[in-house]
């Protein structure tokens, strides 16, 4: 493998140095009254952790000058070229893709050079690329592969994203109405939530004005959403999608792609000396008919973050967690997802940073999103970040979303590991 | 790390046919799973988490796991969709197998569901696109309209799987009569299961060379028909495995290589830059897949094959390439009796993807098959015990391939023998 040779095997990594980071990092975060660092090592966890040694985000944009072959490969190589790895270490590749998004029937089977798939155990995960990335973890943790690469992405220029939504819909009693799209979806779930919580148009506003500031901050970011003198009567005053959705609290869909390499926890030490860890994942499906669900909460965001946290050993969110990127497909569902999670309530405002990246909003390349959430966590955990970086983050958590509404939501877990 | 035992622990069909239209979609998986929740003696509450997969395009409905959730009882519980066009069914028995081997808390038992309801879309469309969406770039590049219909004949698995027989007839010296010989086994087998589509009990040889032809060497008595149907497949743990059946059965090997897409031939003419009867993809995942389970000797060691082969070539030059027969000898072995259901090497004896193909669900099927013959619950029963077999399926444009080896015997002891 083109691995960097690791000083010494984990098992030896004398403890003096391991208990000398969170000191240091305590003094970084000294404003923030959260005990933290060492914590992660104390946590009592119920999975083994998996590796994320390198990731590549292509910058998103309304109208990408590659085709989706080269957004493929441009992400399968960058993470590739990122981890000093070649093609040949690679065991097995997950895609997400999905056919009609990509107009064409088994959207994985042209891809199979583009992303360096070829002579390798493939497969195709047809939802979020958090869901990839999930499918590429079973993977590693079989023990059946060394180093996975998950890819996903999708190119909203060469498609209707809209007229595809409505293929999504019960096809007896919902489709020939032509009423439910993602959009008036989108519309109920704010409404819902205003009035169950009494929550204003203003206060979710705010939410779409704090992502689109975020993405200024993020070079990555959709050049459309970097706005950093955005107001509030800016966002209320653009144009209605569905009431009371305005335009500028949508994460419109885009062109973009991105791709994660996994590797199981020894290969990954010697691989990288700043591999992330994924240390926990839920996820979990919720009924699909609006008119049976309380579209004001997120019942399958809540069992997701239950097997997640269970799975990392967290057991208090609000004090464990530096750091969330929440896959949001409107303004409103940042707060629904976060009070779901357990970091804030719809009277209380989260104490801990959710998406300074700009969530969906800053980029939502659909299949690629999630895998996107991911990627900042892990940038946010190696001091990667940049302009958005938050001091001292040790423990993020990213999701991801499939189906109207957030109907499937996925969570996962991810820490720093000791420096060696 | 090494991943848990996986188990599968029981399988359910639902009735195929050319047209379910007494059913929708949901309704149609709904019964399947009935089925198999009933092979396996248990209810739903006893499933953790779902694996589904289907041909997307083929019914028009885009993530249809999202509006069949209740169909499949996966309300609140976790679920992943996986699709790979004609080897979905592989893909998601992969899947399912992966879900329990990794070990995520809370994942002990999954429910696997693949399916199509073919007469809800058009299947020739579907499988159009699958060259069609290459089209802008190519009018780009200034591809006329004649080559451009070819195309969409190349998409087609009928134009490709042409190609393909004509070079695998060339290498073998199969004949025709060869070919019919493989599809009157397979519709004869068919008969003896309850759930298959063409029940052809009294099918001959010469009955099936004179209807024409469709494409040569392919004749209408041929090819796979287009059905509708649903599959469902349980995996569990080893220590679960026991309660709901008291023949586990174990998947030791899973793969799933995939060759290039260049077999269908950059100009988009279907004439092929490599010999589409080659079949890397699935010669390296049977080195994979046996590799993984332990065995050396996969021609003496497998007892049960379930082959992916919607037409009669394909099923021999595939029991070649998994190294169950040596090569250009497959149709030797049909001449001979090696494959029927009291052969030495049975094959397909569901009647398989040629007597029955809800695409979706026909690469489970597979497994499902192979799975219940070892537990001696399949429709057509082979007379002697079934220890070891293998569930393939093949998709894309030839490109793609999935393999599992499945064992009456645990991975381990595998290991000791081997």
């Amino acid at each position: 493998m083109g691995k960097k040779k690791s000083s010494k095997p984990p098992a030896t990594k004398p403890t003096a140095k391991r208990a000398a980071k969170p000191a240091a990092k305590e003094a970084a975060t000294e404003k923030r009254t959260r005990p933290q660092g060492g914590q992660a090592s104390k946590r009592e966890r119920t999975m083994e952790r998996v590796g994320i040694v390198g990731y590549y985000q292509v910058k998103p944009s309304m109208d990408l000058q590659m085709d989706r072959y080269e957004a493929a490969f441009t992400a399968v190589r960058g993470a590739l070229d990122g981890a000093k790895l070649k093609r040949k270490d690679l065991t097995s590749v997950v895609s997400a893709t999905n056919d009609f998004y990509d107009g064409r029937t088994i959207s994985n089977c042209f891809t199979v050079e583009a992303s360096g798939s070829y002579l390798k155990d493939e497969t195709k995960v047809e939802m979020d690329g958090a869901y990839a990335v999930l499918y590429g973890m079973m993977r590693v943790l079989s023990g059946n592969h060394k180093l996975v690469a998950v890819w996903g992405g999708s190119m909203a220029s060469c498609f209707p994203y809209e007229v595809t939504s409505l293929l999504s819909t019960d096809p007896t009693f919902e489709r020939s109405t032509e009423l439910l799209n993602v959009m008036t979806a989108g519309g109920f779930q704010m409404r819902s939530y205003m009035n169950r919580f009494g929550v204003s148009a203003e206060e979710i506003a705010k939410v779409a004005v704090k992502n689109h500031q975020n993405a200024s901050r993020n070079e990555l970011a959709l050049a459309e959403s970097q706005d950093e003198s955005i107001t509030l009567d800016k966002v209320l005053g653009s144009d209605p999608l569905s009431s009371p959705v305005t335009d500028l609290m949508y994460a419109r869909p885009c062109d973009g792609m991105a791709c994660i390499l996994l590797a199981p926890e020894q290969q990954a030490l010697k691989i990288t000396d700043h591999p992330i860890w994924i240390a926990g994942v839920g996820y979990s499906q919720e009924n699909y008919y609006l008119g049976e669900r309380d579209l004001s909460k997120s019942r399958s965001m809540e069992d997701a973050a239950k097997m997640a946290f269970k799975a990392a050993g967290i057991t208090d969110p609000k004090k464990e967690i530096d750091v969330a990127e929440i896959f949001e497909h409107f303004a409103h569902e940042e707060l629904i997802l976060s009070n779901a999670i357990g970091l804030s309530e719809p009277s209380s405002p989260s104490s801990i940073p959710i998406n300074p990246s700009g969530g969906a909003i800053s980029g939502n390349a659909l299949f690629a999103t999630g895998l996107v959430r991911l990627i900042e966590c892990a940038k946010q955990i190696n001091n990667e970040a940049k302009g958005h970086q938050i001091d001292g983050v040790h423990t993020a958590i990213a999701s991801g979303q499939v189906g109207f509404c957030a109907q499937n939501n996925i969570l996962f877990v991810l820490e720093g590991g000791e420096k060696q | 790390m090494t991943g848990r035992q996986v188990a599968i622990a029981g399988a359910g069909f639902c009735e195929h046919a050319s047209k379910r239209s007494d059913v929708n979609m949901a309704e149609m998986v709904h019964e399947a799973v009935e089925n198999c929740l009933k092979n396996a003696n248990c209810d739903i509450s006893s499933i953790d988490a779902f694996v589904n997969g289907n041909m997307p395009g083929f019914e028009g409905v885009n993530l249809p796991e999202l509006w069949m959730t209740d169909w499949m009882g996966a309300r609140n519980k976790p679920l992943l969709r996986v699709t790979t066009g004609g080897t979905t069914g592989g893909s998601i028995g992969i899947a399912g197998y992966y879900n329990v081997t990794a070990g995520i808390p809370g994942i002990d038992t999954v429910l696997v569901v693949g399916f199509e309801h073919q007469s809800c879309g058009d299947t020739s469309v579907g499988l159009a696109s699958v060259a069609y969406a290459e089209t802008s770039i190519w009018t780009k590049l200034g591809l006329s309209m004649d080559k451009m219909t070819r195309i969409f004949g190349a998409g087609a698995a009928i134009g490709i799987s042409s190609y393909q027989a004509i070079n695998y007839m060339k290498r073998s010296g199969a004949t025709e009569e060869d070919l019919a010989r493989v599809v009157v086994q397979n519709r004869h087998n068919a008969a003896k299961n309850w759930y298959t589509h063409l029940k052809m009990p009294n099918l001959t040889i010469e009955e099936i060379l004179e209807t024409p032809f469709i494409s040569y060497p392919f004749r209408y008595g041929m090819v796979t028909p287009a059905s509708d149907g649903a599959c469902a497949v349980i995996f569990t743990t080893e220590e679960k495995a026991k309660d709901f059946t008291d023949i586990p059965v174990y998947v030791n090997g899973v793969a799933s290589v995939s060759n290039e897409s260049a077999i269908l031939g950059y100009s988009g003419s279907g004439a092929c830059q490599l010999d589409p009867c080659e079949q890397i993809g699935a010669v390296e995942s049977a080195k994979l897949a046996y590799s993984q389970a332990g065995i050396s000797f996969p021609e003496k060691e497998i007892d049960y094959a379930e082959v992916y082969s919607p037409l009669p070539t394909q099923e021999l030059q595939w029991l070649e390439r998994l190294g169950l027969f040596e090569e250009n000898t497959a149709h030797l072995r049909y001449r001979d009796g090696t494959t029927a259901p009291n052969g030495e090497l049975p094959v397909n004896c569901s009647g398989g993807v040629n007597s029955t193909n809800s695409i979706g669900a026909s690469g489970l099927e597979r497994i499902a098959e192979a799975a219940l013959q070892i537990m001696g619950k399949a429709g057509n029963q082979v007379p002697r015990t079934v220890h070891t077999a293998i569930g393939h399926s093949w998709g894309g444009v030839i490109n793609l391939v999935t393999l599992m080896v499945m064992s009456d015997q645990q991975k381990r002891k595998w290991k000791g023998v081997a």
